[in-house]
């Protein structure tokens, strides 16, 4: 950590800094950027002809808790596909789509990714969370609570008490170390409960007189009061239904006049909410509709949720979803209803490239980081596992660069597939700068975390650096060699240590967990005590043990925050 | 007098988080809240507990903490093929020690889920399993099944706390019911009696049947019972299946026929009356949320794993026609974690052999019990657990024929027999650490008291074994 | 044809995973080559060499290539793991998962063998003149690709969930067999030649399997279709009359299960169905 560090001569793509391709050395000391180093003790890292960029952030991958736990339980026939022997760097454990926690961690930072967040956590199982974060190495995480389908959350919406809504979800995202607010299919987790889901954003929840647009807009609002670095992070409504690009739309636009010229709303793994059609056997593509929205709109970001064709796992909080799936494909489905405030589901899935439906999805996630203009707005995903392993980014980056790359895969598709979509006509291709910002620069800037995703002074020292050399490289034409780079970096620092050499894990670095601890009145903290009695009846766990405490994360990041209550 | 609330019990699956504990002078004196079982540990953990003993010349000597560890590791680092065995009555942050001991020494490691819900998780991982956290029980549930599974003897506070006899938002307790439906066959038998007089009056129609009494219970929750005798829970229930032992799987594949609206060729299955199970079905399928609670019943009786498949495909099938739930009711407070922990440190929840240098899992050839029964061990560690008094003969000859190391707070019929015993504080009294639920939930344990002289934390023992390990193998 | 001999060194006592005993490993190398492959014994690697004594020569490819195992190989597991061609014979017992994945050539077992013969097979032959264990020809756990061609033919008896999740290919059993035999059938044959003790055919979706023996009962979720005065399985015709039941209807599957009628009395009562 006090060692000093030069990267001598790389190319810099800093897109948070304007850094385009830029000769320049980036110098580390004590685990953050500096101006320059000196002295004797340095190490020096020849980056001539290579690419240096920030290390990657991925803005949602289920990587850690009780659905993906219980989705490594399941899969036993998928583990031994993909083992990792031991080193003396690295536990052993097992990959592909569900992997074990410290494979997890090696596999990220082998791409030269630095942090990630884990987007579904049941706050009732914060601590499953939590223990798995502490167990995944290397890399900087966070967790965003599920709060779309809490009692609390959707009784005080129902009543606009929007102010002790906003000292609740203050209380639990403290309380669970949580970073973002989460709504998966908002309203409709609540109905899973009874077997039942919601159809629309204004079909009234049973028993709770709301409806998916009130907890939007609600949670909306108590995320501005709260000042919380991210915005709502959001899994919409009727996932996965041929027709729901409305919704999706539908959903974005409810929380426009709330925004206030900032960003409002993140939809996640926006393909699967892209669908035009009524049914599977007319099922298209809708990306060019909800690209035309946000390419209009500023309030909002999004991730892609690209789809690989592979088999891979699905695991969603959304209970109803995943039994639809499970219908579906015949498949073994878990289901785990939480009390209180949410679901979760898991599915084995396979995407076929001839399958009509999977093609269209693979093109969808495409078109959407294609079609729309500002790459600020649209982030690389493949909503880990559900569309495909996160270690197949790199192919994601190389179809993104590479028209010939996505040609090569729109090959093995039916043509009526490709008449179902318009990305056979796309002929854009990412620069290496819009995919500095897809997967490093924008996913930081939308998560509010002011020390990452570039190489400025100040910024922890999370840096990655490929062997490919964009002088000497045509990406739309050697894209191999964009997915090979990306695979293996040739370096990757985390926290100033060099945790990476040609792929392999040479050393280790404690990874933070990031939590945000909003500072709120003593008038909003009698609303939380009040709320003792009421929690006994709702939840079959004690109110003092609810919490979890700071010494329970292995490494604590704190973002403590002012807020409007 | 101090008194410590919201603390957890260390003993079933249940893991009520609720008690009351009263401490003077640093000893618990009272408790509240608990049930008898959890009540009786936290009255008498302090007595007859474990010294650091070394076996030589055939008796056990005590002797320093020191020796003992080192001892320990010095049989474990020779060793060929050991095994770590228990891990269930200890918390997460020991197991994940565990694992990594048995990382480093190439070696099995196995939870209690091997001779309990092992089947549970084997039939989970070629079907599925639709599942909750208990409170969705309290809250929803108006319809009750217990297969092969005595909660009034064995998780005594699960009927009132989350299941039948709570109350919760949407639902009221089955006690009413029960309250209910007695006064009501009251009613009954005195509008029987008054129809009776007015018959024989006015010579009218016969007086009502039982019919009567259905009505007259307007309640929702019903508690349905299926095992091979009367149990405790069965005396409660609405309506009590005697199953033929060993005759589970029969039984819940017919079921599945009948959910799916099919036709049986048979009048009875395993003892029980076609049109008894066609009641029963009916009432499934009418419930507006189930549940199908089950045992050691299924696990361990004749099927095993394939009585659970049984029992989540007709869970799953039942989804189709309204909502329905299963879960295992876990018996040792931690097993589930033992599981849990397992499951994201290598992939499997139990039976993981590292002789290659990743995990490798498959029961029957890495569960513990059958590398015993072949002869196929060098060395074992067993920790929170008692295979000594638990496990088949054969299992436990092989056992201790090889050297034996024991972790324990107090003595055992394996600590016994060990080679090496090492005396561990009693998690969730003297050792905080996590825990969870049988629903999954994880629970903080609480340390309410220090542990007596000597008796140190499993975490903290397996650690200073895996470093004394890691020191005699890499020098 | 070339062979090679194996016998064991000492008495094993911890397994030895031997993935390296097949004739597509040990084809083409010479005998010090051989001597060195790695092998695992209990968690500690070592040489084929420290646990065998090793004599003749192989082949250059696995199809000249004959393995001779002499002795008591019941701690050894995996032999014959994924092999393509030639030939093996055991002369002892065999140990666990025997042939895993084989995909060509033949394994012959002059005593018994473990549990997972021929398990998750692509092809092949595998023939065991004693008893054998559990899950013969199965498919791993989580997973529903059982064996999916050739034969496995065991002339003492077998344990239980033979055929797990079998997708094709012929199971012959002489003797007898435990419970579930058959279980998740997707497709393929079973011919058991003694007695079973039940549950044949549990949530079997296609495929065919025979008893010739004894079964307490058969599931309830099977339906009686017809009386068969002989039955064709696994290239043979048996002239005997057998009831033919169809199921398993608790998993909308089409298996047919012929079951004897003269060892089978107590089944008469399905007969009021015909």
């Amino acid at each position: 950590m006090s060692k000093a560090l030069l990267i001598k001569n790389g190319i810099v793509y800093d897109p948070l800094n304007g850094i385009d391709g830029e000769r320049m050395d980036i110098a580390v000391k004590n685990g953050v950027i500096v101006e320059d180093v000196s002295g004797k003790d340095i190490e020096v890292i020849d980056a001539s002809g290579m690419i240096v960029m920030p290390g990657g952030v991925d803005i949602h991958a289920h990587i850690a808790g009780s659905e993906v736990d219980a989705g490594r339980l399941l899969r036993p026939e998928d583990h031994i596909k993909d083992v990792e022997p031991k080193t003396p760097y690295t536990r052993s454990g097992v990959g592909y789509s569900v992997p074990s926690t410290w494979t997890t961690g090696y596999r990220y930072v082998r791409m030269g990714y630095t942090t990630v967040m884990n987007p579904s956590m049941p706050p009732l199982e914060a601590r499953h969370t939590h223990e798995e974060l502490n167990d995944t190495p290397i890399i900087d995480k966070a967790t965003y609570p599920l709060l779309g389908d809490s009692w609390f959350v959707l009784e005080f919406l129902s009543r606009d008490m929007i102010e002790e809504c906003a000292a609740f979800v203050a209380w639990m995202i403290k309380a669970t170390k949580g970073y973002a607010i989460k709504l998966v299919n908002p309203g409709g987790l609540e109905t899973w409960g009874f077997g039942g889901n919601v159809e629309s954003i204004d079909d009234q929840v049973p028993y709770f007189n709301i409806t998916p647009r009130e907890i939007i807009r609600g949670l909306c609002k108590v995320n501005k009061l709260l000042n919380l670095p991210h915005t709502i992070h959001v899994h919409t409504n009727n996932l996965g239904k041929p027709g729901n690009y409305l919704t999706a739309i539908r959903t974005m636009d409810c929380v426009k006049d709330l925004a206030d010229g900032e960003r409002a709303i993140h939809v996640t793994h926006c393909q699967f909410s892209s669908f035009k059609g009524v049914d599977w056997a007319t099922m298209e593509s809708g990306a060019d509709a909800i690209a035309r929205y946000v390419n209009m709109h500023d309030h909002v970001t999004i991730d892609m949720g690209q789809v690989i064709f592979t088999d891979t796992t699905t695991m969603t909080a959304d209970g109803p979803f995943q039994y639809g799936l499970h219908l579906l494909t015949g498949n073994k489905w878990v289901n785990h209803d939480v009390e209180t405030e949410t679901s979760s589901g898991i599915v084995p899935f396979r995407y076929r490239p001839k399958s009509i439906v999977h093609a269209v999805q693979w093109c969808i996630g495409l078109e959407l980081a294609l079609l729309i203009k500002e790459p600020w707005k649209v982030f690389v995903s493949t909503d880990h596992p559900n569309g495909g392993p996160f270690f197949k980014y790199p192919d994601v980056i190389s179809w993104l660069m590479s028209e010939k790359a996505r040609k090569t895969v729109m090959k093995k598709m039916r043509k009526a597939a490709l008449k179902r979509t318009t990305l056979p006509s796309i002929d854009r291709e990412y620069t290496f700068y819009e995919v500095a910002i897809a997967t490093r620069a924008g996913p930081a800037k939308a998560l509010g975390l002011e020390n990452k995703g570039h190489l400025g002074v100040g910024a922890i020292a999370d840096i990655a650096i490929y062997a490919i050399n964009p002088e000497n490289v045509n990406p739309s034409r050697d894209y191999k060699l964009i997915r090979n780079a990306f695979s293996r970096a040739a370096y990757t620092i985390k926290s100033g240590e060099i945790v990476v050499k040609d792929g392999k894990v040479v050393g280790y670095a404690q990874g933070k967990t990031y939590w945000v601890d909003v500072e709120i009145s003593d008038e909003a903290m009698e609303t939380i005590k009040m709320l003792g009695e009421v929690f006994k009846q709702y939840y079959t766990v004690e109110f003092e043990n609810y919490p979890i405490p700071e010494d329970y994360l292995a490494a604590s990041h704190r973002i403590p925050r002012k807020s409007g209550i | 007098m101090v008194t410590v609330s919201s603390v957890v019990c260390p003993v079933c699956g249940c893991l009520c988080d609720d008690l009351e504990v009263e401490i003077e002078n640093g000893r618990i004196i009272a408790v509240r809240n608990a049930c008898s079982v959890g009540e009786a540990k936290f009255l008498n953990y302090w007595k007859h507990r474990n010294k650091p003993m070394v076996r030589k010349n055939g008796e056990l000597i005590e002797v320093s903490i020191d020796e003992a560890i080192r001892k320990a590791a010095e049989i474990l680092a020779e060793a060929k093929y050991p095994i770590l065995y228990g891990w269930s009555s200890t918390t997460c942050e020991a197991i994940k020690v565990g694992l990594e001991l048995a990382e480093e020494l190439g070696g099995v490691i196995d939870n209690t889920a091997t001779v309990c819900h092992g089947p549970s998780l084997l039939a989970i991982q070629d079907v599925g399993y639709p599942g909750f956290t208990l409170g969705q029980s309290r809250h929803r549930f108006d319809l009750v099944i217990y297969w092969g599974s005595n909660p009034w003897s064995a998780h005594f506070r699960d009927l009132d706390r989350y299941s039948a006899f709570s109350e919760g938002r949407f639902q009221i307790s089955a006690w009413r019911r029960a309250f209910a439906k007695v006064y009501a066959r009251i009613a009954a038998k005195k509008m029987n009696a008054a129809s009776k007089r007015t018959a024989a009056k006015y010579a009218v129609s016969p007086p009502f049947g039982s019919e009567l009494v259905d009505t007259l219970l307007r309640e929702d929750r019903k508690l349905v019972v299926v095992d091979v005798r009367r149990t405790a829970t069965a005396f409660k229930a609405d309506y009590f299946l005697q199953v033929k032992p060993n005759k589970d799987f029969e039984l819940l594949q017919a079921f599945r026929v009948l959910v799916k609206d099919g036709e049986l060729d048979v009048d009875e299955v395993a003892g029980v009356p076609v049109e008894l199970m066609e009641e029963v079905v009916d009432v499934m399928i009418n419930c507006r949320v189930g549940v199908l609670y089950f045992g050691v019943g299924l696990t361990m009786s004749k099927g095993k794993i394939r009585n659970i498949e049984a029992a989540i495909n007709l869970t799953k099938e039942l989804n189709a026609r309204t909502k329905f739930h299963i879960l295992p009711m876990r018996g040792h407070y931690n097993v589930t974690g033992a599981n849990v922990v397992f499951a994201w440190t290598t992939g499997f929840p139990y039976a993981v052999d590292f002789s290659h240098g990743y995990p490798y899992y498959n029961p029957g050839e890495t569960s513990v019990v059958d590398i015993l029964c072949r002869g196929e061990t060098d060395a074992s560690l067993v920790i929170a657990s008692d295979p000594v008094a638990n496990f088949p003969k054969k299992a436990v000859k092989e056992m201790v024929s090889n050297p034996l190391i024991a972790i324990d707070p107090a003595p055992t019929p394996t600590t016994l027999m060990a080679d090496v015993v090492i005396p561990a504080a009693y998690a969730g009294i003297e050792a905080p650490g996590t825990a969870y639920r049988m629903d999954h939930v994880p629970i903080s344990l609480r340390k309410v008291v220090e542990p007596p002289p000597g008796c140190i934390p499993d975490e903290v023992i397996v650690k200073r074994i895996l470093n004394e390990v890691r020191r005699l193998r890499r020098g | 044809m070339e062979i090679i001999i194996l016998k064991p060194k000492r008495e094993f006592k911890v397994p030895i995973f031997a993935e390296c005993i097949t004739p597509d490993i040990l084809a083409g190398k010479t005998l010090s080559e051989i001597e060195k492959l790695p092998v695992i014994e209990g968690g500690k690697e070592t040489n084929l060499c420290e646990l065998f004594q090793i004599e003749g020569k192989t082949g250059s490819s696995p199809n000249d290539t004959k393995i001779k195992l002499v002795g008591d190989f019941s701690k050894v597991r995996c032999i014959g793991s994924e092999m393509t061609d030639g030939e093996i014979i055991v002369e002892g017992n065999a140990g666990l998962r025997l042939g895993e994945k084989m995909r060509g050539g033949r394994i012959t077992v002059h005593g018994n063998a473990g549990s997972w013969l021929g398990t998750m097979m692509v092809n092949g032959e595998i023939e065991v003149f004693g008893d054998a264990g559990h899950y013969i020809g199965s498919s791993y756990r989580g997973a529903r690709e059982g064996m999916r061609s050739g034969t496995i033919k065991v002339h003492g008896s077998a344990g239980s969930e033979i055929g797990n999740f079998m997708r094709g290919g012929t199971i012959i059993i002489d003797g007898c067999v435990d419970i579930f035999a058959g279980i998740h059938m997707q497709g393929g044959e079973i011919l058991i030649r003694g007695d079973s003790a039940g549950r044949i055919g549990a949530f079997m979706r296609g495929g065919k399997i025979v008893l010739c023996g004894y079964t307490p009962s058969v599931l309830p979720s099977f339906t009686i279709e017809e009386l068969r005065p002989k039955v064709k399985i696994a290239g043979e015709r048996i002239e005997e009359t057998f009831y033919l039941f169809i199921g398993d209807h608790a998993d909308e599957g089409n298996g047919k299960l012929f079951i004897s009628k003269d060892r089978n009395p107590h089944l008469k009562h399905y007969e009021r169905f015909l």
